[in-house]
């Protein structure tokens, strides 16, 4: 055992069979695990044109090389598949324990072909792998849905499943293990346009590594840091919700649909305030962190809701985002979505779209059966997000995603979907941090808050309004996340200690791939995968045109946002000749010849002759 | 003491003006709140309404290394004191 277990899981839901393949050893040392590794399967194994819905599509959950290990907060899991919000690449980053275990059963990765006749789910144990009908769980809620697993398969039983959303193809459906969700980019609709309902696994560890005597030192090492580091202790006592009132105060914090950057009461959804209702922490296997704050309701209309979380994203999405500051409607709201399994950004987004649509007239009373979305009328803003996870009513039109529903609407009503390539736009205000801006335009998977972060705007070190001059640090710092995407460690790791270098020891440790231990050799793997997901999407069609952002960040200024007020992107373009450049892109944003060679995708190259032909 | 006190870019415009302020003070509390008393705007930005510091900053100060430190802790003459902003969420 060196870190991987070198082993991939193949299900054909179809024929209901199973295989195991070897996973070659160069496959890890290029693609390195996670991400990347699983972008490389489903880049070589998918045509282009597929339905991201339709039985070709093919869903992979892949591991990283310190998966499982007792190395902390490395034991995610990375989901990637063709997203049906896009038409694009997915990917989407998992915690709680499935991935752990599944590496204990002996998988680095499942892939997942086809489509089963009726409601499914895989079993792995010590035996073997097992395709069985899912008839006594289908329909129930992602809790509901572990707990009977754990009653048929015994307590020790780990999964990864979907909800009700997932079923009835909310097309920003989450995969969910525990309580922590792979949430963004619609992979829970592909399981569940699988007829998959969850995979089960019964296992143990623990794994072996290549050197255990120097892992198990550096592991220690990891360890010590962490249990004294200010940021890991702030992420234990608060999770991400310490974001929000500094952020609102910079106007960073979007407020309305993104129509301004002021919250009204804002204070009432901050840390300290939330704090306040905390019964306990959680967190993933093998991460000593817990940021998931844990908080109960108890008095009140929504007195009984329990949630793990509202984190910063989910703060905004079903809060700010909606002009909601009532700590009960947010808590409720957060674990409607974590049960009927879906994504709380883009279903905060689409409610937040709805009421935008409602406040102009462009839709009244009788389109919403009878809900009235003003903005902070929470009570009805649960009310909708019940129906959009159950695909009823108004609901099943928000569940197609804004931008499908803007279309469909018509009216203008396209104007007010925040959205960048289908995928609603996260809890930070692009004209508030340029580099955002731009990271959200140029993401292959749509507008995503993980697909790179603008850090030297984010830690002061650099003009979050200038225009230009940024290109280059967003390219290295997607290429950065690809590589953390790839470990598939956690993305809170490099704030508390965990740096390239201890990153690059714990990989040679476990490995033995001593390239692993060149901070070169690692870039070129991220700029690899980026690479591969562009030309996974320009095989699709994409190109410049869909690297842009909503209209109303290229030409309104922004309102009401502190500092940020009066800003607007006008230099998009700039930013995106700039970005194309330092990755070695045409300015159509489509890899050259040049660069695919230069980075070891020779066998690419026929591809993108194909479509720019 | 006279310290000097440097600013993330999101709060240089309501500082200074650049990128460190000089101020005076025994501690960094003491610090902090004379670059308060001299440029008023920074204090909506750094601290919440009840007076806390905001949990997205963290002030360190560089002697050997950088250290993180809260609002009791002494300074010397010309110590540096690092205001960071930390913005990582999800």
């Amino acid at each position: 055992m060196r870190g991987y277990t070198g082993k991939l899981l193949r299900v054909n839901l179809s024929k209901r069979e199973s295989q195991v393949e070897d996973i070659p050893e160069q496959l890890m040392k290029d693609f390195l695990g996670g991400r990347g590794l699983a972008v490389k399967y489903l880049y070589s194994e998918l045509k282009p044109g597929v339905d991201a819905l339709g039985p070709d599509n093919k869903l992979l959950f892949m591991m990283g090389p310190l998966g499982a290990t007792t190395a902390m907060s490395v034991s995610r899991i990375a989901a990637v598949t063709k997203s049906p919000l896009t038409g694009g690449v997915a990917k989407s980053i998992a915690g709680g324990n499935f991935g752990a275990f599944l590496k204990f059963a002996g998988f680095d990765g499942v892939i997942l072909e086809g489509k089963a006749e009726k409601p499914t789910y895989i079993h792995i144990d010590g035996n073997g792998v097992y395709i069985l009908d899912a008839d006594e769980i289908w329909g129930l809620d992602t809790e509901e849905t572990q707990n009977k697993l754990r009653q048929m398969h015994g307590n020790s039983t780990k999964a990864i499943c979907i909800g009700p959303a997932g079923e009835k193809l909310v097309r920003y459906a989450v995969v969910i293990s525990e309580l922590r969700c792979g949430g963004r980019t619609g992979v829970g609709a592909v399981m569940g346009a699988k007829h998959l309902k969850a995979i089960a696994v019964n296992s143990s560890g623990p794994l072996g590594v290549y050197d255990p005597q120097q892992f198990k030192s550096l592991a220690r090492e990891q360890i010590e840091g962490l249990r004294t580091s200010p940021r890991r202790i702030q992420m234990t006592d608060f999770g991400t919700s310490y974001l929000t009132l500094g952020l609102e105060k910079m106007g960073i914090f979007p407020v309305k649909n993104f129509q301004e950057g002021h919250l009204e009461g804002v204070e009432n959804i901050g840390d300290e305030a939330l704090a306040k209702i905390k019964i306990k922490n959680d967190g993933c296997w093998g991460c000593m962190t817990k940021c998931g704050q844990v908080r109960k309701i108890t008095e009140g209309p929504y007195a009984g809701a329990v949630s793990e979380g509202p984190d910063y994203e989910t703060i905004w999405s079903l809060g700010g985002n909606l002009a909601n500051t009532d700590q009960g409607a947010l808590i409720a709201a957060d674990s409607i979505c974590d049960k009927l399994g879906m994504d709380t950004v883009s279903a905060g987004s689409a409610i937040g779209f709805a009421c935008e649509l409602f406040e102009r007239g462009i839709i009244t009373k009788k389109d919403t059966d009878g809900l009235d979305l003003t903005w902070g009328n929470h009570g009805d803003m649960i009310k909708l997000l019940e129906k959009i996870g159950r695909r009823e009513g108004f609901g099943e039109l928000l569940g197609e995603g804004t931008k499908r529903a803007a279309e469909r609407i018509g009216k203008g009503a396209e104007a007010y979907a925040m959205h960048v390539k289908g995928l609603e736009i996260p809890a930070y205000e692009p004209r508030a941090v340029k580099g955002y801006g731009l990271i959200f335009a140029t993401s292959n998977v749509g507008a995503h808050h993980m697909y790179g972060r603008p850090r030297e705007e984010l830690a002061g070190k650099a003009d979050r309004f200038a225009e230009e001059g940024k290109g280059k640090d967003i390219a290295r710092n997607e290429i950065s996340q690809a590589v953390e995407d790839s470990v598939v460690q956690c993305s809170f790791t490099p704030a508390t200690g965990f740096t390239p270098e201890s990153r690059a020891k714990l990989l040679v440790a476990a490995t033995g791939f001593n390239e692993f231990s060149d901070p070169a050799y690692l870039d070129l793997i991220g700029e690899r995968i980026l690479c591969l997901e562009r030309s996974f999407n320009v095989r699709e069609g994409f190109n410049r045109k869909d690297d842009t952002l909503p209209a109303r960040m290229l030409t309104e200024p922004l309102n009401n946002a502190g500092p940020a007020t009066g800003q607007v992107i006008r230099n998009l373009d700039t930013l995106l000749d700039e970005y194309y450049d330092a990755l070695g892109y045409s300015r159509q944003g489509i890899p050259t010849e040049e660069k695919l060679r230069q980075i070891g995708l020779d066998w690419v190259i026929e591809d993108i002759k194909r479509v720019i032909s | 003491m006279s310290v000097r006190v440097k600013l993330p870019s999101v709060l240089q415009e309501f500082g200074c003006g650049a990128e460190a302020c000089e101020v005076t003070g025994k501690t960094v509390g003491e610090c902090i709140k004379n670059l308060e008393m001299g440029f008023p705007n920074i204090k909506n930005h750094l601290f919440d309404r009840q007076g806390k510091l905001l949990h997205i900053f963290g002030i360190y100060l560089k002697s050997d290394g950088i250290q993180p430190v809260d609002l009791d802790t002494p300074v010397q003459e010309n110590d540096e004191l690092i205001i960071l902003s930390f913005i990582m969420g999800g």
